[in-house]
């Protein structure tokens, strides 16, 4: 299922124990917030990045959201959130969101376990040196009682064309409700998820264990992984040559295109991955899931180091993928 | 009328939904049903809250830590503190049963010494007898249980 999962991530959300939560909260409690996570997280042995909404101006804050590094809902409370990213990316710990604390572990690929073990790793060192609201029925306390008790949120993205071709997600949907589970379209608004990236995770906080959500969703996501698999191996049987010219006309545009939007890249880039992942086109998963990030609005400004209308964007964009695909010809 | 979730759109569905035999009723954008359908577990939060809003079971309750009210908590979803779960527990209690299934943790727990783990587990078998003491309707000795709980239980920090 290499080719068809991208990433794993999970989230624990924990608040301290003597704060009230965010909409209770004094701007100086928020402060305090940040402070002790700080100087409990102070002697961690790898390298980390502090970041404070107050620092970042649109265009990184933009990026980071486009990496998932932060929600959008940090964005969304005014100037007291702030984030430690570590900096290979794989651990990030949001302070002052919808709770005190939301610490996320991220991993490549199919691979709850690890991103479970980055999140619970800072979850650790914090326990040592601070208290967390904790009830002994109702788990871990949340400003929200949907994430009551392991306050986890494990997930999984997926790149599912042929499903959403054929007309399968509504199925697929339904499977996964009936497992206390839910599908989640990313970099889209709502429902409709371009790029044909899906993200699976769990609704249920309460009553599982850590290990127990972490089995059902990686379960569920194999069983849609395999029926992606089956879904393209079907297809290909049925005429590879127009399967192939799918692909590579994708493959053309992307790498010949002089202004591209996002909504234009997003169609072609899932054809891309697609070829990528069935050893088609000539380009790796790896560095379509870097491409992927890297045209996404906030990536392109940033790497021009300045902010940019919106036709300027896409001329950038196409550049940036151009010389991703041959160079820059 | 706008979306009653969002407050941004205009409402255009009218969306009902039975929890338990208890019937909701919300208008909605088509933007925040789609949510409804995925069974996003935030909506399912909402919509029961707005039910009980509109029977107007809104006990008068504040949380004394933080000051939140029960209405306040009904029209955000949000708690102000965790007190709160102690101030509104009768109240959160179905609640939380019916949005997450279950109504006990399970999984990590925060580090505990091993003195304050006998206490614990002191604390939860004497509250098993005095549920056995109520089911037996023997309030005497419920009444002496409860009172013998209270005592082990720390006083909070203010």
């Amino acid at each position: 299922m290499s080719g068809i999962v991208v990433s794993s991530r999970v989230r624990l959300a924990r608040n301290y124990q003597d704060l009230p939560f965010r909409n209770r909260m004094s701007p100086q409690q928020a402060e305090e917030c940040v402070e002790r996570t700080l100087a409990a997280l102070r002697d961690l042995p790898e390298a980390y990045h502090f970041r404070t909404l107050r620092g970042l101006d649109d265009v990184e804050r933009k990026a980071l959201v486009e990496a998932h590094l932060i929600s959008p809902d940090l964005l969304g409370h005014g100037d007291k959130g702030a984030a430690l990213i570590r900096q290979d990316e794989k651990i990030s710990i949001m302070m002052n969101e919808e709770d005190h604390l939301r610490i996320q572990g991220f991993a490549k690929g199919e691979n709850l376990p690890d991103a479970m073990e980055n999140a619970l790793s800072i979850d650790d060192t914090l326990q040592r040196h601070l208290a967390f609201a904790f009830d002994h029925q109702l788990g871990y306390l949340t400003a929200c009682p949907t994430n009551i008790g392991t306050g986890m949120r494990a997930s999984i993205m997926l790149h599912l064309p042929m499903l959403t071709l054929l007309k399968q997600m509504g199925k697929v949907n339904q499977l996964a409700a009936k497992l206390g589970l839910t599908i989640r379209g990313i970099y889209g608004e709502g429902s409709e998820a371009q790029g044909n990236l899906y993200q699976l995770s769990n609704q249920v906080t309460l009553g599982r264990t850590e290990r127990e959500i972490t089995e059902a969703v990686t379960a569920v996501a194999k069983q849609m992984a395999e029926m992606e698999k089956v879904f393209r191996e079907k297809t290909v049987a049925k005429d590879a040559l127009a399967f192939e010219d799918q692909l590579y006309r994708s493959y053309g545009l992307l790498s010949h295109a002089r202004r591209m939007s996002v909504k234009e890249f997003m169609v072609h880039w899932s054809n891309l991955r697609l070829g990528a992942a069935m050893e088609m086109l000539p380009i790796s998963p790896d560095d379509c899931d870097r491409l992927l990030t890297n045209a996404q609005p906030g990536h392109v400004q940033k790497a021009a180091g300045r902010t940019l209308e919106p036709r300027e964007i896409d001329e950038k964009r196409s550049e940036m993928i151009r010389s991703a695909l041959n160079g820059g010809t | 009328m706008l979306c009653e979730e969002c407050g941004k759109k205009d409402a255009e569905v009218i969306v009902t939904t039975v929890v338990n035999g208890q019937s909701t009723t919300r208008h909605l954008c088509r933007e925040c049903v789609k949510k409804y359908k995925a069974g996003d577990i935030q909506a399912v939060l909402a919509a029961m809250l707005s039910a009980m809003g509109q029977k107007q079971q809104s006990p008068d309750i504040t949380c004394p830590r933080c000051g939140e009210t029960y209405q306040e908590f009904q029209k955000t979803g949000m708690l102000g503190c965790p007190e709160c779960y102690q101030a509104f527990r009768k109240e959160l209690t179905p609640l939380i049963t019916r949005v997450q299934g279950r109504a006990q943790h399970a999984g990590r727990r925060p580090p505990v010494s091993e003195e304050e783990q006998k206490r614990l587990q002191m604390m939860e078998d004497l509250r098993a007898k005095m549920e056995a003491a109520v089911a037996e309707e023997n309030f005497e000795e419920a009444a002496r249980l409860r009172d013998e709980l209270r005592a082990m239980t720390p006083a909070r920090e203010e």
